[in-house]
């Protein structure tokens, strides 16, 4: 049941009619028994993954809250994450571990027929830095079972995200609510803005990155359109997405963490990384960055590195491994192949290399006489920093390094925009559509980048409706449902969410 | 206190570390300036910040690095 589909919009509306409806102390439980309709819907047979990560969690955590020993406290922790990462591994990497084992020693290690789990990541990670939270005393550890179930399945968010954290996502999942008119109108907006992200972007751009990633070497001409074609399926898709999990949170009440602004604005990969997926980057920053960096190994490395390299680049080096080492985790993350380990380290050596490098550009820049807030300056950053992030999204979306690589040396070599109207997208194969197809996508470019220009000067363009007359924004909405599905009826893939495999 | 405002200094020299209070929440202070004044923190006072430490409240501002600070000291 994918948010774009009738199923779930069907599922929604009855949560939300039943949820205020009962008695408000019924409440959370009936997002409970929803949460887990719903992820059994995608397979009962998943709801035992859930079951184990929810069970060995709660039961560590209550365990954290009532030993006092540190020695039995860590002991506690890292038996519960060798249990929790150790199933995602398994799950998600063991054939490619044995496919390279195979490789590397000419072995015939059998495959493994296993099933990933939908969103297992994104339950693992939530889960985990709520019993490092309780272990670190930044949250307590939940009394009630059921409760901390619901934490862990509240449904808009179990597949895609976003990552929740205990502190600020449990207390108001329990809260008894009223409906309120306001609420539920901003939420209906932010659905129907990832719609828009979803359908006239994300899906209208898909077959022509399809197309133009899978017979490459057919368009190879076009690798520069493949490339940003795919930097808006990308973020149509998962931004998209977010928009309607945010939206669906808002109409129970829940106010769900951000995990994405304006990503494509960003002056640099750091900036980018605080703008895209953000509780992915920052529980990486929590969980692993900070305490790599301050582990005892690291300090050590810290200290004779201070003494090789002196004061400034030395308390520097051991930061940029950390951060190496949470960029491998970040590609490795994104998925068991080798294109991902490098779409890791390529954004984790650019990140290092800035960090130490920043008291020189400080002095260059002095030199220079650039002005940080100029506008021209601030041009050249977006657009250096969007051609670094389209580089890496070549390893991201080509099949293999070689075929990342291959398409990175055309898009500089190879130029041949016309071929464009060759591409068949429509139903069937064929190209009747695809010049309204690329008409579409500008438009619907044009309007995301309006929106979000205005957002990145503080004016949000949704809270100003808001202060329109009823009739005016009722029209609005109802002509946003009605252009929806004219304007995303031209490809012939529509399809599920990209991280939602994740 | 001193010498932490030098420290600040040299990691990040474009703020009013006298005033701020929101230098986490405001950006001004990213993960890696964080973890560079940590090291420095460590070898001039002597202290072991962990990272159940490392929360906005404790870094943005000066102050609340310096009860940081005396409070690790205290502990030790």
């Amino acid at each position: 049941m994918a948010f774009n589909s009738m199923g779930f919009l069907l599922f929604t509306v009855l949560a939300v009619v039943g949820y205020y409806l009962i008695p408000g102390r019924f409440q959370w439980m009936w997002l409970l028994v929803f949460s887990y309709l719903y992820y059994a819907s995608h397979g009962a047979g998943l709801l035992g993954y859930l079951l184990f990560s929810t069970v060995t969690t709660y039961v560590a955590g209550r365990c954290l809250e009532r030993i006092k020993e540190k020695k039995y406290q860590k002991a506690i922790v890292i038996i519960t994450l060798i249990l929790n990462f150790g199933m995602l591994g398994i799950l998600k990497y063991l054939n490619f571990i044995i496919l390279n084992v195979n490789r590397i020693l000419r072995g015939h290690l059998s495959y493994l027929e296993l099933v990933l789990p939908i969103g297992i990541s994104f339950y693992t990670f939530q889960s985990m830095g709520y019993l490092l939270d309780v272990y670190w005393k930044k949250t307590k550890a939940e009394k009630n079972l059921f409760r901390f179930a619901l934490f862990l399945s509240f449904f808009p968010q179990i597949l895609q995200g976003p990552i929740g954290r205990h502190s600020r996502l449990a207390c108001q999942l329990y809260e008894r609510r009223r409906w309120e008119w306001k609420r539920a109108e901003e939420g209906v907006q932010r659905i129907l803005w990832g719609f828009f992200k979803k359908l006239v972007l994300a899906d209208t751009a898909a077959p022509f990155v399809d197309a133009l990633f899978d017979q490459y070497q057919t368009y190879s001409g076009l690798a520069v359109f493949a490339v940003l074609a795919y930097s808006i399926q990308l973020y149509g898709d998962f931004s998209g997405g977010m928009d309607i999990v945010i939206g669906v949170g808002k109409l129970f009440g829940v106010t769900l963490d951000e995990n994405f602004q304006r990503p494509y604005f960003a002056r640099s990969i750091t900036d980018f990384w605080h703008r895209w997926h953000i509780t992915l980057g920052t529980w990486m920053k929590d969980y692993v960055f900070y305490p790599v960096s301050l582990s005892r190994w690291m300090n050590r490395f810290g200290k004779w590195s201070k003494k090789i390299f002196g004061r400034s680049t030395g308390r520097t080096l051991p930061i940029c491994l950390a951060n190496l080492i949470v960029f491998l985790v970040v590609g490795v993350w994104h998925g068991a192949a080798w294109k991902y380990i490098i779409y890791g380290m390529y954004n984790g050596f650019i990140i290092a290399f800035s960090g130490l490098m920043a008291p020189n550009y400080r002095k260059w820049k002095k030199i220079c006489h650039i002005q940080e807030k100029s506008a021209g300056w601030q041009v050249f950053q977006i657009l250096r920093t969007f051609l670094l992030v389209n580089i890496s999204w070549f390893f991201d979306r080509a099949d293999t390094v070689s075929q990342a690589f291959s398409m990175m040396k055309n898009s500089v070599t190879q130029w041949s925009p016309g071929k464009i109207q060759e591409i068949p997208i429509g139903q069937g194969g064929t190209t009747d559509y695809t010049i309204y197809a690329l008409a579409i996508l500008a438009l619907g470019v044009m309007v995301l980048f309006i929106f979000s220009f205005f957002e990145e000067k503080g004016i949000n363009l949704f809270s100003r409706l808001m202060k329109a007359p009823v009739l005016l924004r009722g029209a609005v909405y109802l002509g946003i449902l009605l252009c929806l599905p004219i304007f995303s009826q031209y490809p012939a893939l529509t399809g599920g969410f990209i991280y939602a495999q994740f | 206190m001193e010498k932490l405002l030098e420290i600040l200094e040299d990691i990040q020299p474009d703020a009013d570390y006298e005033t701020c209070t929101t230098l986490i929440d405001d950006g001004i202070l990213d993960s890696f300036a964080i973890l560079s004044i940590v090291a420095e923190l460590e070898d001039t006072f002597g202290v072991q910040v962990t990272p159940a430490e490392i929360i906005p409240e404790n870094f943005n501002s000066a102050q609340a690095l310096w009860n940081m600070v005396q409070k690790l000291q205290a502990e030790k």
